[in-house]
């Protein structure tokens, strides 16, 4: 049984894990992971190995390519037994040097150990943002 | 939405696996429907298509049944969320048509249930959507 929490796993993903997502703010984002995760996009099979190598150039990448990033409309399925949480929800972003909002439906899988992501699975209704 | 349910932990795992999952496998389409509240819609929301209530959800598993020689859904890791009425699972789900051609997705569904039945059901999946 996990030591945290049911309000613990929303609050990493909303208020700390997507609030630095939408915010640009790296180090917040990478306190959310082990040294060791990987996190996986499923529908274009793209895996980014490693808080320091894969995962933080992929945000750096997503970062230097949109003017605005935002999620919202969650809908969190957690599980404190299996340390996992699912979540649904929207996603719009402003690509550089473009007015155009792109909308997203997308779910993320989060599965942790000792509060922090260690497994991360991302799917995309559309084209894959995170390269 | 927010739905209440009246099952507990175990009771959501078998209903999406063993009542649900091998049941279509099984190709028993009662089982599968009975699964649904008349007024359930599935949404596949990696390819924006939505099947709304028992007759489009039926519509749509009987194509599918029928351009499948066998269905197979295995590998599952369940996150259960007992209090809300929620369950999600990982899975990979393997195809083969009539033809001899195979598919092997990654998929992601949520099933939000109330009572004892899905009221809203999404899938994300790995690749194309067959569930046309």
């Amino acid at each position: 049984m996990s030591a945290h929490p049911y309000e613990y796993y929303v609050d990493i993903v909303t208020k700390r894990y997507f609030d630095g997502v939408d915010n640009y703010n790296l180090e917040q984002i990478l306190d959310c992971f082990h040294e060791d995760a990987v996190l996986t996009e499923v529908t274009s099979n793209t895996v980014h190995e490693g808080r320091d190598a894969g995962i933080r150039t992929m945000f750096e990448g997503l970062f230097g390519a949109h003017t605005r990033i935002w999620h919202g409309n969650f809908v969190h399925t957690a599980d404190t037994a299996a340390e996992s949480i699912c979540s649904q929800f929207s996603v719009e972003v402003t690509p550089k040097d473009s007015e155009e909002v792109l909308r997203y439906e997308n779910c993320n899988r989060f599965y942790l150990k000792d509060g922090k992501f260690t497994r991360v699975f991302v799917y995309m209704s559309g084209e894959n943002l995170l390269k | 939405m927010q739905y209440q349910s009246t099952l507990g932990k175990d009771e959501l795992v078998d209903l999406a696996l063993n009542k649900y999952f091998a049941q279509v496998d099984a190709k028993n389409l009662d089982a599968v429907l009975d699964c649904f509240h008349d007024n359930a819609m599935i949404t596949v929301q990696t390819a924006f298509t939505t099947h709304v209530g028992k007759e489009g959800i039926k519509r749509m598993f009987v194509d599918f049944m029928d351009s499948h020689k066998t269905i197979i859904h295995r590998d599952f890791t369940c996150t259960v969320d007992q209090n809300n009425g929620r369950i999600a699972a990982s899975f990979t789900a393997e195809l083969e048509d009539h033809d001899g051609g195979t598919v092997l997705l990654e998929n992601t569904n949520f099933w939000r249930i109330r009572d004892d039945k899905f009221q809203e059901v999404y899938i994300y999946m790995s690749g194309a959507n067959p569930l046309l």
